[in-house]
């Protein structure tokens, strides 16, 4: 998965499940994706920060998706990973998803922006729907997502 | 020849001389006959003008000058050195540290002439020796100008982007001028003489062309003159004047350049000619950095830097390291070479081998690392000296500010400590020094009533202890009146009389470090704003180390501030809660005790010891951590007992797994926040984390 590259103009986004749902991330947020590992649970912490892990020295703190979505609790499998996310000018943090299917580039035309509703907190964490084929893929806002 | 590489250096050395100006400006205020300490403040102050030169820094150099023209009268002995003179001395030192300080922020010495300072100066020269040296140059030079005035320079060809340059100039109502540098012909360093006048137009403007080329000057391929254009926005003068102010020049032809000079180009439309030439003289500037290794762009980054309005210095941090640190630094690492490829060649040989030989090599690299570990941190170290060699011009400012007399007595300068420490430090002991200036030390007056020596003594006394570097700022003065500050408390609603009452006298000097408390009578721009103790105690607590007031009312106090050698990597406990791994400082460990169940007892539904005769509470680390504890009956507990300044407390945790020294990681911003009682994280050797329990947090 990790050598998936595809040459385009327009946007490129990471296509991952969570659940039964497709989320795309957009790549330049993206700096590694790694498998699952051993944790270090840190007490006291927010319950979805699973722990932190060792990332070449550096230590980097996983993010539950599941658990900050309110979804059912992870399950581990050969296809979990975890999505090391490097927000411009800030820190790297991990965040466990799924499975990671595939590389797309959508155009601007198949990518439609949804209003932030500020009664839903949840609303935060998806800023665009994208259309690819015949399926749906929700657009991670990751400042929001990350933002704890 | 861009000289902003030489910066650092430059603000380091600058920083050095005026340090020892003002050591030296101290001793000439107790002993105004020294001779020695004229030379040595005439020798810096003429070191300061040549750096300040070479680095283009006019207002720096102009003052440096007079500054050392007065100091060669005194030399002389045709200036007595008095009281006055030492003041305006003192003077001239703070402008400098301005013009360091603007330096250091953007790179530029700032605007200030400083005429009131060059003003007294010149006073002093021309109330005693009737001379006005200074002026001398100017008049030289002018008479020079007389005398060439008539001269031409050679003509030179352009090549077309130099004449675009030129153009581009000519819009922008800069001047061009063509300058003929004709160097004395016993100097004996052309190409040096050469660099300065370069580098002394490069303030002014842009270098466009040279002839011969810079490359050759440097090469020192020339005769005793070149020729050189400049764009500048200065006048004629001021050029001219720079470029004499290099010694060893005998003389400098300038003439500015009006018209275009002839080449065959055509002037095409004039809107898309604007944008090509833009694009041209940035193209000849990259053109000149490579070829002739001008940086014509010095001047605007520069400027950039200089707009900049970030109060951040421009200037990187470095440290200067004893050549030999760094020899052994770099055996070692060859070491760690030999080692790797030791170890390589092992896990190839027969397999019987292998077990032994591995073993042998893993001893080896561990001393290497060891070794290692230890020269890096030795490199990092820095006396504590650079830090407190500011303090006693400060005492002394402090002395005619307050009206008050002080002597400081400054131990163990050479004391050291990790650089992050020291860059940190000097804030809180500046300000526990103003404090004991302003707070602590009565006036002469009363002083006498009290039968004390009328000069107030501070003292700053470093040591090392242990692991810990300790420094003290102690002072003879009145000490804290503990009902004074309970009085004040009570005023200000911080406390209740019947709190008051039963408060012990460390409680309420504790409240000193509660934010926005001051116990002057007055507010003066030396201290009592009330954002001082408690920014101090902040500052040493980030920097992991504490802060302890010893006082007695009549005889003075002392602050006592306690640091960590070092903050990167600590000795440390590893144990295990659970599953779970955790470090533990050892600086915080007291001892590890083996606690029967049977011996735990009550107070307030607690669990707590009697070990040795102390009451000590017990913490279940598996509570703090929310990890299940383990269901076994155990007859007894292992308990660490650590320590927080007196108070004391026993971490139970399951096992012990043994010493180490681990390397602090932060565990980032998005976690830390939430919880205080892990300080950091660590990497173990199989590449798991283990995270830092922070005891202090705990007890």
């Amino acid at each position: 998965m990790e050598d998936n590259k595809i040459e385009v103009q327009s946007t490129q986004f990471i296509v991952v499940n969570i659940g039964i749902e497709q989320f795309g991330i957009d790549i330049k947020y993206v700096d590694n994706i790694v498998r699952m590992q051993k944790m270090t649970r840190v007490p006291k912490a927010p319950k979805f920060f699973r722990g932190v892990i060792n990332l070449r020295g550096e230590i980097v703190p996983i993010m539950s998706i599941r658990r900050k979505f309110e979804l059912e609790d992870d399950t581990f499998t050969d296809k979990t990973r975890i999505i090391i996310l490097k927000p411009d000018q800030q820190e790297p943090i991990g965040i466990i998803v799924d499975q990671v299917k595939e590389v797309l580039s959508l155009d601007s035309e198949n990518i439609e922006k949804v209003q932030t509703d500020l009664n839903d907190e949840k609303s935060k964490y998806i800023n665009a729907v994208g259309k690819y084929n015949d399926s749906l893929i929700s657009i991670l806002n990751i400042n929001g997502v990350i933002d704890v | 020849m861009d000289v902003s590489q030489y910066l650092e250096i430059f603000i380091d050395e600058t920083k050095e001389h005026l340090q020892n100006l003002s050591q030296q400006l101290m001793i000439l205020e107790e002993e105004p006959e020294n001779a020695d300490t004229i030379n040595e403040i005439f020798r810096a102050a003429h070191s300061l003008k040549g750096m300040a030169g070479t680095m283009g820094y006019k207002r720096m150099q102009h003052l440096t000058h007079i500054m050392e023209n007065m100091l060669s009268e005194i030399r002389n002995g045709k200036i007595d050195v008095n009281a006055d003179l030492v003041d305006v001395l003192f003077q001239c030192l703070d402008a400098l540290e301005t013009y360091l300080d603007n330096i250091t922020q953007s790179q530029d010495e700032g605007t200030d002439d400083n005429e009131a300072i060059i003003a007294r100066l010149n006073g002093f020269l021309n109330g005693e020796s009737g001379e006005a040296k200074p002026k001398k140059g100017k008049k030289k030079a002018a008479s020079k100008e007389a005398e060439t005035e008539k001269e031409q320079t050679k003509d030179i060809k352009l090549a077309p982007f130099e004449v675009r340059a030129i153009k581009e100039a000519f819009r922008k109502k800069m001047q061009v001028y063509k300058l003929e540098v004709h160097v004395d012909e016993n100097c004996i360093l052309k190409a040096a003489r050469a660099f300065l006048v370069f580098k002394s137009l490069e303030e002014l403007g842009e270098v466009i062309k040279s002839e011969p080329s810079a490359q050759d000057i440097e090469d020192e391929k020339f005769e005793y003159d070149f020729t050189i254009y400049i764009v500048t926005e200065r006048s004629m003068d001021v050029v001219k004047a720079t470029v004499e102010n290099v010694s060893e020049i005998r003389k400098v032809i300038i003439e500015e350049i009006t018209e275009v000079p002839d080449v065959d180009e055509t002037v095409e439309d004039e809107d898309d000619e604007k944008e090509e030439a833009k694009a041209k003289t940035s193209e000849s500037s990259a053109v000149a950095v490579a070829e002739k290794n001008v940086p014509a762009t010095a001047k605007g980054g520069a400027v950039g830097a200089a707009t900049k309005t970030s109060g951040k210095p421009v200037v990187n941090r470095s440290v200067r390291v004893d050549i030999e640190k760094l020899d052994v630094l770099m055996n070692l690492v060859s070491e760690l070479i030999i080692a790797k490829n030791g170890l390589v060649s092992v896990s190839s040989s027969e397999e019987g081998i292998v077990s032994l030989g591995f073993n042998e090599q893993i001893e080896y690299l561990e001393r290497v690392t060891t070794n290692l570990h230890e020269s890096v941190m030795k490199v990092r170290m820095m006396p504590i000296e650079s830090v407190t060699q500011k303090f006693p011009k400060m005492v002394r400012d402090l002395s005619k500010k307050l009206d008050k007399q002080m002597k400081l007595y400054i131990t163990g300068e050479d004391t050291e400590l990790d650089r992050t420490v020291i860059d940190e430090i000097g804030d809180p002991l500046m300000h526990l020094l103003r404090n004991s200036a302003d707070h602590g030390l009565e006036d002469s007056e009363e002083r006498e009533r009290r039968g004390k020596d009328p000069v107030g003594n501070i003292y700053l006394n470093a040591y090392q202890d242990g692991n810990n570097v300790v420094i003290e700022v102690k002072d003879d003065g009145n000490g804290i009146d503990v009902e004074n500050i309970k009085r004040k408390a009570i005023e200000k609603g911080a406390l209740t009389p019947e709190q008051a009452e039963v408060m012990t006298d460390k409680e309420v000097i504790d409240l000193l470090f509660k934010p926005s408390f001051s116990t002057a009578k007055q507010v003066t721009d030396v201290s009592g704003r009330g954002v001082g103790l408690d920014v101090v105690k902040t500052k040493i607590e980030s920097l992991g180390g504490d802060i302890e007031v010893k006082t007695k009312l009549g005889e003075g106090s002392a602050f006592i501030i306690r640091l960590p050698l070092t903050l990167a990597i600590i000795q440390s406990l590893m144990v295990e809660v659970g599953e779970e791994k955790y470090a533990i400082s050892l600086g915080n460990i007291q001892t590890i005790e083996d606690v029967l169940v049977t011996d735990i007892r009550y107070v307030q539904s607690k669990e707590v010891i009697n070990l040795r005769g102390t009451v000590i509470p017990l913490i279940r680390l598996h509570d703090i951590l929310d990890i299940e504890p383990s269901q076994e009956n155990v007859e007894s507990l292992t308990a660490v007992i650590v320590k927080k300044g007196d108070r004391q407390a026993g971490l139970i945790v399951d096992r012990l797994i043994g010493q180490q020294e681990i390397v602090i990681k932060s565990l980032g911003k998005y976690i830390n926040n939430n919880s205080k009682i892990i300080s950091g994280a660590t990497i173990l050797g199989d590449g798991e984390v283990a995270l830092i329990l922070d005891a202090n947090a705990l007890v």
